[in-house]
């Protein structure tokens, strides 16, 4: 047989169980991506309920207070469904919580679902400009460095993300504050609207609060994708490339940068739970009524219903974003169809919230 | 089945702490030569001056400060750095200076026990899980997991808002999320460990069990553990002042650097550089405490360890294996 | 007379010019501090296949990588000529060019095909998308068309299921298969030049033969002119019409292959000819005074 023949041969058997490899490494990819989230959202609720559970100052007796009879407490406990078995409860609780439905305020009994719900789009919608400021920032930066790898800008740029990564978010946001509000008064230093109701103020008072939880992930992003790139721009295809003709931008963004995104892409899987993190100490500064806040609240009140309805929410936004990173990075790179590189929530929430990263020396 | 690197360490006779035929019994001048090492990286001496400062303010702190840090002056309120008060004053008059260097040893002995809870309630758990069954191993891996995703802050604030605020309970709580990373160096330090060439080796020439873990155990292990606690206490101390400043874990009137931030913000306007101060604080010795745990490091003898083989769960592919310092590094997967 | 990058020049009768001249072409390396080809002239015709040999470090790849603008950074085109002349009449200066004016030649007027062929494309995409993407960036098409015209493509450098290959990545294909893909890529904007550097060495022998096939049959066909650079003497007896004889960055000698074969006359080509074990019409004797020999050493 000739070379070729005997090749095509070869090349149609495997092109065959390749397709067949391909379909069933996209299917092992997804059930790795949702399995692991799935099982640790379901011990990490576990977790959350029995910790109510256990801090569980009889809600009954709180709520009726110091003279409640036992009989009165018994049937407060009953509504509650709090003298069923355990486990019982915690699956209800969890299939109520899926559907929407969190229970209500010990105290206010307004639905926690309601509040929660007020309360997630503050941080929601400042967590994705912060996202956003983040990956265009750091994607500048990085890329820019890259293409002019040794320059002073260079140099510049890989400092001020060393810099940077050891400010604490706090500090950062403190900072702009007191540029921005108290000497330049040209922001406001805290207070919120929302985005749905004036979308001009939503961006004076979420500009500063966004800049600040993006200065870590923009710095992080900026370091990754320089070093990706700086060695990506190396690789024969980028002169392949070049040598068939083809503009510089179109190599850059449509081949260096798709294969070069996976771990950028990934840093920022891992910014997401940092910032909500950070988004917990920024609603302090900048005075953002959002679920963290709620929460403290809810925490001087011991007002458990509440509380375990922020750690579920926030566990889910953690798992949530950890599932469509993986995803982004599977769709980004064939190979990491294979499995390869794919983030774990535990690592994406690894150090999570508060300053984690701050301190990380280049 | 899982792999072990360990950067390679000159044992030649001229490597520091140890002089000629010393190489069987290098416990004490091996360790010796990691931090010696360690030491002589500029770096390094200045981080441990700083923690060394700190530790002085945390231990001596209220007695070495100039004023009394309760002390309120209602007359000089809000004042700027000057001849009696270094640092000015705050929104009701007591020095600031003070405040700082009494508060140093709350925050310090805060994030302390958070390490101190997390080294406890990790260790023996990731050791046991290897000899305690399988059934054990998946369930202590998974809640492993799923504590890893809880993020700090918000767990903290959860905790303390159910079981009560006060320090400790912040402190348990956020040792219970540091747990996790003391739980996954144990298990894959002892797992490699038992399997490691060299230890087999050193076996088979005869060594005893005890020499072994002396010699090779413990002269990997310490250096992994203390890199980890370094990184842990900088991440326990920011973690520590975010919650002080959110008002949990303090009892006013008494300082600590979160909470004196927190009393800056209120008075921005008037005191605009006023948070730069306690921020500074908290930054350096973050800071310092991560470059000492890059220095040990760095210095080579710390063992970094694939940790894909221990994930039991049918799903497990093969994950990027995660150096130990990984938490600190946003990037730490890669 | 100095040439415009791009002159027309009908009035001008191209039959006879050569389709790429090279003229005292001189290369520096290591940031202008050393020169590594030293004042390399010749020229290619078109339908005729030239060979540039020489050992490693003798300056060749430099010269065909000056040649289509390819340098890495740290090396430039310190002083010559470089000129290609098309078919319809067009002469184009390769040294004035710049990164736009390059990107309209190459693809266009230049074909580059390398070793290891799978790692000059992009991983992550599958080789018809990327051809098809040449091709419309290129020559305009729309992207049923340029999908259609990739596959006629695949099929015309003699891959059997162009279909197939069309979806494949570059990884998934065998060395040979991914050879021709990239000669096909080269091809496909019809250039006058094909600049081949050391297209077959990492093939295994039966797909070299098949593809340096191709290659031939491709300049015939299509009058390209094609300078493949090797360190391969016998691809070069197999193939090429001329050679050129490479060392530390001069040409010490060139002229018709087999010419140079049977009678080299410059000591270092025939060096490379012993090494390189061509037959040569004295090999027999050669083997005769070898066999000879070896019964000496036996005897003594």
């Amino acid at each position: 047989m000739s070379g070729q023949a005997a090749e095509t041969q070869a090349q149609r058997e495997s092109a065959g169980t390749q397709g067949l490899e391909r379909t069933l490494a996209y299917a092992r990819a997804a059930v790795r991506i949702v399995s692991v989230p799935v099982t640790v959202f379901l011990i990490a609720t576990f977790a959350t309920y029995a910790l109510g559970a256990l801090g569980g100052a009889n809600p009954a007796a709180e709520v009726l207070g110091q003279d409640a009879t036992p009989a009165a407490i018994a049937r407060l406990d009953h509504q509650f469904g709090l003298d069923r078995p355990f486990l019982v409860q915690y699956f209800t609780w969890l299939g109520h919580a899926l559907t929407g439905n969190l229970g209500k305020s010990y105290f206010t009994s307004i639905p926690v679902s309601t509040s929660v719900g007020q309360a997630l789009p503050v941080d929601a919608s400042i967590a994705v400009l912060a996202l956003c400021f983040a990956v265009l920032i750091g994607g500048g930066a990085g890329i820019a460095a890259a293409l002019r790898q040794g320059s002073r800008l260079d140099r510049a740029v890989t400092l001020i993300c060393s810099g940077v990564a050891t400010v604490p978010p706090f500090i950062v946001g403190i900072a702009l504050i007191v540029v921005f509000a108290v000497f330049l008064k040209v922001l406001p230093s805290g207070g919120y609207v929302g985005l749905t109701a004036d979308p001009g103020q939503w961006l004076r008072f979420a500009l500063l609060p966004g800049l600040a939880l993006s200065a870590e992930g923009a710095a992080a992003i900026a370091r990754q994708l320089r070093t990706s790139l700086v060695g990506a721009l190396r690789e024969n295809y980028v002169l392949g490339a070049a040598a068939r003709g083809l503009p510089a931008r179109r190599v850059l963004f449509r081949h260096v940068l798709r294969n070069a995104a996976g771990p950028a892409l990934t840093v920022l899987g891992l910014e997401i739970p940092n910032l909500i993190g950070g988004a917990v100490v920024a609603e302090k500064i900048f005075a953002l009524p959002g679920v963290a806040q709620l929460a403290l609240q809810a925490g001087t009140e011991h007002d458990i219903p509440v509380i375990q309805g922020t750690l579920l929410v926030t566990i889910g936004v953690v798992l949530i974003s950890n599932i469509a990173v993986n995803l982004a990075l599977v769709a980004v790179n064939p190979q990491g169809r294979r499995g390869t590189r794919t983030v774990r929530p535990q690592a994406a929430a690894r150090g999570a919230a508060a300053q984690p990263t701050a301190g990380a020396v280049a | 089945m899982s792999t072990l690197t360990s950067t390679p360490e000159t044992r030649s006779p001229g490597s520091p702490g140890s002089g000629p035929g010393r190489s069987g019994r290098a416990t004490p001048a091996r360790r010796a030569g990691i931090l010696r090492r360690a030491l002589r990286l500029r770096s390094t001496q200045i981080a441990l001056g700083i923690l060394g400062v700190i530790a002085i303010l945390a231990l001596f702190g209220g007695a070495l400060a100039p004023d009394n840090p309760l002390a309120q002056n209602t007359g000089a309120v809000l004042q700027g750095p000057g001849g009696a008060h270094w640092l000015g004053t705050d929104y009701l008059g007591r020095d600031v200076l003070s405040r700082l260097m009494a508060g140093t040893g709350r925050s310090v002995v805060g994030a302390l026990e958070a390490v101190a809870v997390g080294l406890v309630a990790g260790v023996a758990p990731g050791l046991a899980s290897l000899w305690l069954g399988r059934t054990f191993e998946w369930i202590a891996l998974r809640i492993v997991d799923a504590f890893m995703t809880l993020p700090y802050v918000v767990f903290a604030v959860a905790v303390t808002g159910i079981f009560g605020n006060s320090l400790n309970t912040a402190m348990l709580a956020v040792g219970a999320l540091i747990a996790p990373r003391y739980f996954r160096i144990a298990r894959a330090a002892a797992l490699g460990l038992t399997r490691a060439q060299y230890v087999e080796a050193a076996e088979l020439f005869g060594a005893s069990r005890r020499r072994i873990l002396r010699t090779h155990v413990w002269g990997k292990i310490l250096p992994t553990i203390a890199v980890t606690t370094a990184q842990a206490l900088a991440t326990a101390l920011l973690i520590v002042s975010s919650l002080a400043f959110l008002g949990l874990g303090v009892e006013p009137p008494l300082p600590t650097w979160g909470e004196l931030l927190s009393s800056d913000l209120d008075y921005l306007a008037q005191q605009p550089w006023a948070p730069l101060v306690p921020g500074l604080l908290i930054m350096i010795t973050a800071g310092a405490l991560n470059a000492l745990a890059d220095a040990i490091r760095d210095s080579g003898a710390v063992l970094q360890f694939d940790d894909t083989a221990l994930d039991t769960a049918p799903d497990a592919a093969p994950d990027d294996p995660e150096p130990l310092a990984a938490d600190r590094s946003a990037y730490g997967v890669l | 007379m100095p040439i415009s990058p791009i002159a027309e020049n009908r009035s001008r009768d191209t039959a006879g010019r050569p389709a790429l001249r090279v003229d005292d072409l001189r290369v520096t390396v290591d940031a202008g501090r050393t020169e590594a080809v030293h004042g390399v002239s010749f020229t290619v015709g078109r339908g005729e296949i030239v060979g540039l040999v020489g050992e490693s470090g003798s300056g060749k790849t430099l010269t065909c990588r000056a040649i289509a603008g390819l340098l890495a950074p740290g090396c430039a085109r310190s002083a010559g000529e470089v000129e290609l002349a098309g078919a319809d009449g067009t002469r184009v200066d390769l040294t004035a060019l710049d990164r736009r004016g390059w990107d309209s030649v190459r693809g266009t007027r230049i074909g580059v095909v390398f070793q290891d062929p799978a790692s000059y494309l992009n991983p992550s995409i599958t080789v018809g998308k990327q051809l098809a993407e040449t091709l419309r960036v290129h020559l305009k098409l729309g992207r049923a068309e340029a999908r259609r015209r990739a596959v006629e493509l695949f099929a015309s450098v003699g891959l059997r299921d162009p279909g197939t290959v069309y979806r494949q990545y570059p990884h998934e294909l065998s060395g040979g298969m991914a050879q021709r893909v990239l000669i096909a890529v080269a091809i496909s904007g019809d250039p006058d030049l094909l600049v081949a550097d050391e297209a077959t060495s990492s093939l295994d022998v039966l797909v070299q033969a098949e593809v340096l096939d191709l290659l031939r049959g491709l300049v015939r066909e299509r009058g390209l002119a094609l300078l493949l650079v090797t360190h391969d003497l016998a691809v070069v007896a197999e193939l090429c019409d001329r050679v050129l004889v490479c060392r530390r960055g001069e040409l010490v000698e060139q002229g018709p292959a087999a010419q140079v074969i049977a009678d080299p006359q410059h000591p270092h080509t025939r060096e490379l000819l012993d090494a390189a074990l061509v037959w040569r019409p004295d090999t027999d004797a050669a083997l005769a005074q070898g066999l000879s020999d070896l019964e000496f050493a036996e005897a003594s």
